[in-house]
């Protein structure tokens, strides 16, 4: 009967589902037969690019893909310190101001032609150009009439950047600036190629269109998918680059990716999920690399109880932030005694370590603290206290650590609210919260962009915080053109931050990999992603 | 007339929708600018602001969204600024159809089998070994049953890949995943309709006449059970073909269903309303089809402008 077999084929797919579920796994697909190693590397970028064009690129994300298909007139050894990309000598004025680069004659774009003055002068011009609405605009501003250009008040005329010839260009700043070339390897300061650029507001969007000059270009956009890039051929130091295609994937859910991983879907992997942490801590194919950012808990100095630099003392020293790394995160991270994190390499050595820690945890001093601050300011009990957070599982835990700890060493209840990230955004930038947890990651790295976080006039300082010495000493920092002296300089303005205290630093951020062992050579930076131009497989 | 009179409640639902949802998006607090990364300069802000209209007053805003959402411009994504949103929706909406469509085809099909196949044994153990798939299937919500499938069929077997796009391959997975609970709504909803025709005087009348079952099933009972299914089917083929944010990510497909929900937290502006609207023209115009079907389906269904 008909509607017999119809019932045997539905069991039979049933048990076929059930029997799937049980059935361990069948044996292993063995792949590797060739002893040529394809050199061919997938790798998880998890989300769309918001922009591939340099001029308009904000984000991490983008500036990976960027990063490898371009090359701005400095670029980043194996170590990450800068050094000269497609400039091939530089000559800089004696009062530090004016910078004359040449232009290596074999650097070439994607389509053959070659990489002049002129193709900085107007990738310039175009990220000041206010038409142009690039959001990082203000990083040219050390430019001699660059912010006046971008602002409308100028002409682009008055801009220092000058193409004397084919290969030599000038560029004038406003002051000497002893990072320069740091910031020379920043996306925004990439040339883009005039004829593709012009005229055209999708380039950048479409392979076919998008003219590059790095070690890689860009073949191919499925956008929210994945993205292509091939060895670029024409590029002058091709000869070091192994890899003929690399594919970005955009896996952003942690779990995805990471059986990705294990099924060899995928050579390398960032930002493990927080419950495989601990398993893969031992494996030799994970990494774990400190990341140029601070996580902190930013307080307002001008609602009470943090107008007294004791009581906000009192709640940094209150809080252990080994037991936050070591049992809640369990990536690596780096309890914080500062704000600038490891990696910035000095005359005298690593920054952090010449800086030291500027305090230590001590619940006896914290309560003592918290009981000088009240007296200071004839409090017999304390306000009532919010902790603001952005809504995550991770910023919970931590929020939730603290609370108690705050509450078992100085006896005070905080209270806990989250909110999504937008919204506790425009609370903190109106001054509505009275700790707020923050996050900072330098786009290049010099302390002087994590110091530059609490200047009077940031933006980014939202703690309310204004000390005259702090500014003066970083704006010193800024002409000096001694490094010895710059860095003596910012170690000042550190210890005079320190010593007010408008945040709690909490820790240095990590990141996490798992690298195929088949992939070598990859370069893993503090505050960029990992960079593939020497990169290889092996068999 | 019918057909016209329906083309203007369409367009004004439309309106309502796209008119409440750009009201209620002015309301939630937060600036699309806003980042706890690089703060741009307040000048920066402004000329950020002028380009989206965001320095207008909010009726203005309204009126200049309304005037170019008439010529189909739905303007440029925020967060991604050298994408139109008409790209975005264009580009995910393929991926999510494939995903969606094949999804539906196994619900319906296996879903309205199962269903069948119960009505006809009913309260034998058939029927009963049917309803509990399908309460399980409705009660395994696709976040279980994703990782679960990726765990087996990916990293168990290595029949399939994990996730990403690309090879039909890639589609299995996610439509698996994505079918599951429509299956087992579509199969409780045509058992019981089936149950009802079961018993119904004509069904009688062809056993009677001596028709087979097969027949029975086929011609009379199916025809007059699928009513109440494709009701149901309507919203939740928009639902479907339209992404789904939770089958999307985990299984990294470029579809549109993270828009919804991703374009909100970015408070960018011009894909929240260019996902909406979007959605409601799918749904409004998919609503209007069923409402034809019926008639082919059932023409004792007159089709009238009084139904309201």
């Amino acid at each position: 009967m008909k509607k017999w077999t119809m019932l045997i084929v539905l069991l039979l797919s049933v048990a076929a589902v059930m029997g799937a579920c049980s059935s361990k796994n069948a044996e292993d697909v063995e792949g590797g037969k060739n002893s040529d190693v394809k050199q061919e590397l997938t790798l998880n970028i998890k989300t769309e690019p918001p922009s591939l064009d340099p001029g308009l690129a904000t984000d991490t994300t983008s500036a990976w893909v960027l990063d490898h298909v371009f090359e701005g007139l400095y670029t980043t050894d194996e170590d990450g310190n800068p050094v000269k990309g497609v400039a091939e000598n530089v000559e800089i004025s004696e009062d530090g101001t004016v910078y004359t680069f040449t232009i290596r004659d074999d650097s070439n774009w994607t389509d053959g032609t070659p990489v002049t003055a002129a193709d900085f002068e107007y990738a310039w011009k175009r990220v000041l150009n206010p038409e142009t609405g690039s959001r990082f605009a203000f990083y040219l501003y050390y430019i001699k009439g660059a912010e006046e250009y971008n602002m409308g008040e100028g002409t682009v005329e008055d801009v220092g950047v000058e193409a004397i010839d084919e290969k030599k260009l000038k560029v004038t700043l406003n002051a000497p600036l002893g990072y320069f070339d740091k910031l020379l390897t920043m996306w925004t300061y990439y040339p883009v190629k005039q004829e593709q650029v012009e005229g055209n507001k999708n380039w950048s969007t479409d392979p076919a269109t998008y003219v590059s000059n790095g070690p890689f270009k860009m073949t191919k956009w499925a956008h929210d998918s994945e993205i292509v890039m091939e060895k670029n051929n024409d590029y002058y130091d091709a000869s070091v680059v192994k890899l003929n295609k690399v594919t970005f994937k955009m896996v952003n859910e942690a779990t995805t990716f990471y059986q990705m991983y294990k099924t060899g879907e995928l050579d390398l992997i960032s930002s493990l999920p927080m419950d495989v942490l601990e398993a893969e801590q031992n494996n030799e194919e994970y990494l774990a690399v400190p990341r140029y950012g601070t996580y902190m808990y930013i307080f307002n100095v001008k609602k009470e109880p943090f107008t007294n630099e004791k009581v906000r003392k009192a709640f940094s020293l209150s809080v252990n932030r080994e037991l936050v790394v070591n049992t809640i995160n369990k990536a690596g991270e780096i309890p914080a005694y500062g704000m600038v994190p490891p990696g910035v390499s000095t005359p005298d050595g690593d920054f952090r370590e010449v800086g030291g820690e500027y305090f230590k945890e001590d619940a006896e001093e914290a309560k003592r603290l918290l009981e000088e601050g009240m007296k200071e300011e004839g409090w017999d009990k304390l306000p009532e206290i919010e902790l603001l957070y952005t809504t995550s599982e991770g910023n919970k835990r931590i929020a939730e650590v603290v609370q108690e700890m705050i509450h078992k060493n100085l006896g005070v209840q905080v209270k806990l609210v989250n909110q999504e990230s937008k919204t506790q955004l425009a609370n903190v930038n109106q001054g509505n919260f009275q700790m707020a947890r923050m996050g900072w990651v330098g786009t290049f790295v010099d302390p002087v962009i994590n110091l530059d976080y609490f200047l009077g006039g940031s933006p980014n300082n939202r703690t309310g915080w204004v000390n005259e010495e702090y500014d003066s000493l970083l704006s010193q920092s800024k002409v000096e053109q001694d490094d010895a002296k710059r860095y003596d300089l910012l170690h000042k303005a550190e210890k005079v931050l320190m010593d007010d205290m408008p945040f709690i630093p909490m820790y240095y951020y990590s990141s996490t990999y798992l690298t195929s062992p088949k992939l070598e050579n990859v370069a893993y930076y503090v505050n960029r992603q990992p960079f593939l131009k020497w990169a290889e497989k092996v068999d | 007339m019918y057909i016209l009179k329906r083309l203007g409640a369409m367009l004004l639902t439309i309106w309502i929708i796209a008119t409440l949802t750009f009201m209620v998006m002015k309301f939630i607090p937060g600036d699309p600018f806003a980042t706890d990364a690089d703060v741009y300069p307040e000048d920066v802000l402004q000329n950020l602001r002028a380009a989206y209209n965001l320095d207008k007053p909010v009726p203005v805003q309204y009126f200049l969204y309304m005037k170019d959402l008439i010529t189909l411009n739905l303007g440029t994504s925020i967060v991604s600024d050298t994408r139109t949103v008409n790209s975005i929706i264009g580009s995910g909406f393929v991926a999510s159809a494939t995903v969606g469509l094949l999804a539906m085809v196994v619900a319906i099909v296996f879903g309205v089998l199962l269903g069948i196949v119960a009505a006809l044994n009913h309260n034998k153990a058939i029927d009963y070994v049917s309803m509990v798939i399908a309460i399980i299937g409705i009660s395994i919500p696709n976040f279980i049953l994703a990782p679960l499938l990726i765990k087996i069929f990916a990293v168990d077997l290595s029949l399939l890949p994990v996730a990403s796009w690309g090879s039909w391959k890639h589609a299995i997975l996610p439509a698996l995943a994505l079918s599951t609970t429509p299956l087992a709504i579509v199969a409780r909803y045509t058992r019981s309709s089936m149950l009802d025709v079961l018993n119904q005087n004509y069904m009688k009348t062809a056993d009677a006449k001596g028709l087979s079952t097969y027949r029975i099933v086929l011609q009379h009972g199916i025809r007059n059970a699928i009513l109440p299914v494709i009701t149901f089917i309507g919203p939740l083929f928009v639902s479907l073909i339209t992404g789904t944010f939770v089958i999307e990510k985990i299984f990294a497909i470029p579809g549109i269903g993270r828009y919804f929900v991703d374009s909100i937290f970015n408070r960018d502006y011009p894909v929240i309303m260019g996902t909406t609207v979007f959605y409601s023209v799918i749904l409004v115009v998919i609503l209007f089809l069923i409402d034809l079907s019926y008639r082919f389906i059932d023409p004792r269904i007159k089709l009238t402008s009084k139904e309201g």
